[in-house]
């Protein structure tokens, strides 16, 4: 990139700033933070987001978007590991790599991916494994997220397996390896390059050059990018262009050491006692958002007030979204939707009350799986180092007046 | 229903780039706190990627920052060479976005 080309107009993104100041011991966890600010500055074919930096871009969406079980493409939030994303690909030249233990190497081009595969449509929640990082204390290493690293889209694209098998998998086989066009400044730099153990291949894992009906957002990995349903997003390789197959898992930083938690029951530690024995966050658990109304929104007394948000889990599919007006005693179901985006998608869902009494009224929202798991209070979260896969109870506090 | 039926077709077949010509992300100034070692960890950390990233970790502790620094070092290659520079910008990211704990 040209950094002459830049917009070089220095503003103060009011959204990111240092957080973390907070004196809680270890295994307090709290809500994440949630009151951060949108940048006065909009990233390309993006609507101004919460932005957290510019190289490499890390943009998160706002609770507000949170009412659909699909996400908006110019609302979607960003993380990028590289800082050097290419910022023109020419979808005419633009190509896969298939190679390593394959009976013939390939190159597949996004016409033919497009004209020459069974094309399939899959709606499924993209969600980073650090969302509301900031609800442990003490700080977590890493982006300091509120709610909205994550999003929901239609995918539309070509199934791994298919062009897998149009190379031809050799027996010995048993890692599947996939690399972007994102680059670090330096060349001694490792790539961003993640792996997916071969048994774990299924139908649903797709090569997605579509998104909600428009060809992918550069920023969200144009022109193709892998989509893993059910598990978090640090596998979902944007602009991808390579795939390599080996025998035996490659010595990668980013799948020895980063997006990993505690093997243990709890998938908890403290920090005076990390866990060496660890496991990556793979599928992610179940969650709730409200995303109407927000803190501070100022509803009527004695006036119906609709609260809208979406719920979602690894893909055993979400059974009941229960509200509490109460602090948590008492639980009424909320209205799902007909559940047609499928088991990977957002369940929207809407919970119709009445305020009684002027002042501050506190909404919390829980969703359960049917797998029977429920999402936690916030404080009952156990604390890993990573700050990953954070599910606890939303809430969201409202004036009535 | 004729305008209708169009909609959907146009949407149907929208297989072509909406960005012709690519993107240019912008410049975001995320401003550095003021401090002892403040432009040689600037040259040594903006190098590769904005300020952001940086102090979005969130306030650390003098430990995390080390392992910070040793990380960029080691897995990233970022080319700090010295103990001196290394002790630079420990102590500045600690001073400036520290939580007050050795580790």
């Amino acid at each position: 990139m040209e950094r002459r080309d830049f917009f070089k107009k220095a503003i103060v993104t009011a959204g990111a700033v240092a957080t973390g100041t907070s004196t809680l011991e270890a295994d307090e966890t709290v809500h994440p933070i949630d009151n951060r600010k949108v940048s006065d500055i909009a990233f390309p074919e993006k609507r101004p987001l919460i932005t957290y930096s510019d190289r490499p871009p890390l943009l998160e969406t706002p609770r507000e978007v949170f009412t659909s079980a699909l996400t908006p493409n110019d609302l979607f939030f960003v993380r990028w590991h590289m800082p050097m994303i290419p910022n023109y690909i020419n979808p005419n030249t633009f190509s896969i790599s298939i190679n390593g233990l394959v009976e013939k190497e390939i190159k597949v081009s996004l016409k033919e991916l497009k004209t020459e595969f069974k094309q399939v449509e899959l709606t499924a929640v993209l969600q980073c494994g650090g969302n509301s990082r900031t609800a442990f204390k003490p700080t977590a290493g890493g982006i300091q997220w509120g709610i909205g690293a994550m999003g929901c889209a239609r995918w539309k694209g070509v199934r791994l397996k298919d062009v897998l098998k149009k190379a031809g998998l050799k027996k010995e086989a048993a890692w599947i390896g996939f690399n972007g066009e994102d680059k670090a400044v330096y060349n001694e730099t490792a790539n961003f390059v993640r792996e997916l153990k071969l048994e774990h291949l299924n139908d649903n894992i797709i090569l997605a050059y579509e998104m909600n009906g428009e060809d992918l957002p550069y920023l969200n990995g144009y022109p193709l990018r892998l989509i893993i349903p059910g598990n978090y997003s640090d596998s979902w390789i944007k602009m991808i262009s390579n795939i390599t197959a080996t025998k035996e898992k490659q010595k990668l930083h980013f799948m020895e050491k980063a997006y990993r938690i505690p093997d243990n029951e709890c998938e908890c530690e403290t920090p005076k006692n990390l866990v060496k024995k660890t496991k990556p966050i793979e599928e992610m658990n179940v969650n709730s958002i409200i995303g109407y109304p927000v803190t501070g929104t100022k509803v009527r007394n004695a006036s119906p007030l609709v609260v809208r948000g979406v719920a979602f889990d690894g893909g055993h599919g979400i059974k009941k979204v229960q509200i509490s007006i109460d602090g948590g005693k008492m639980w009424e179901d909320a209205l799902l939707d007909d559940g047609s985006e499928g088991k990977y998608a957002y369940r929207a869902f809407t919970y119709t009350c009445k305020p009684k009494n002027s002042g501050k009224l506190t909404i919390m929202c829980k969703a359960t799986n049917e797998k029977g798991e429920e999402q936690p209070f916030a404080k009952d979260i156990k604390w890993n180092h990573g700050g990953y896969k954070y599910n606890g109870i939303d809430e969201v506090t409202v004036e009535v007046v | 229903m004729k305008k209708l039926l169009f909609v959907v077709l146009f949407m149907s077949t929208t297989l072509f780039a909406q960005v012709n010509g690519g993107i240019t992300v912008p410049y975001i100034d995320f401003p550095m706190k003021e401090g002892k070692g403040m432009y040689s960890t600037r040259g040594k950390c903006n190098m590769c990627h904005s300020w952001g990233y940086t102090l979005n970790q969130g306030l650390q502790s003098k430990k995390f920052w080390r392992e910070k620094v040793m990380k960029m070092i080691v897995v990233f290659k970022a080319p700090i060479k010295t103990q001196e520079d290394i002790d630079t910008v420990v102590n500045y990211l600690f001073e400036n976005y520290g939580n007050g704990k050795l580790e």
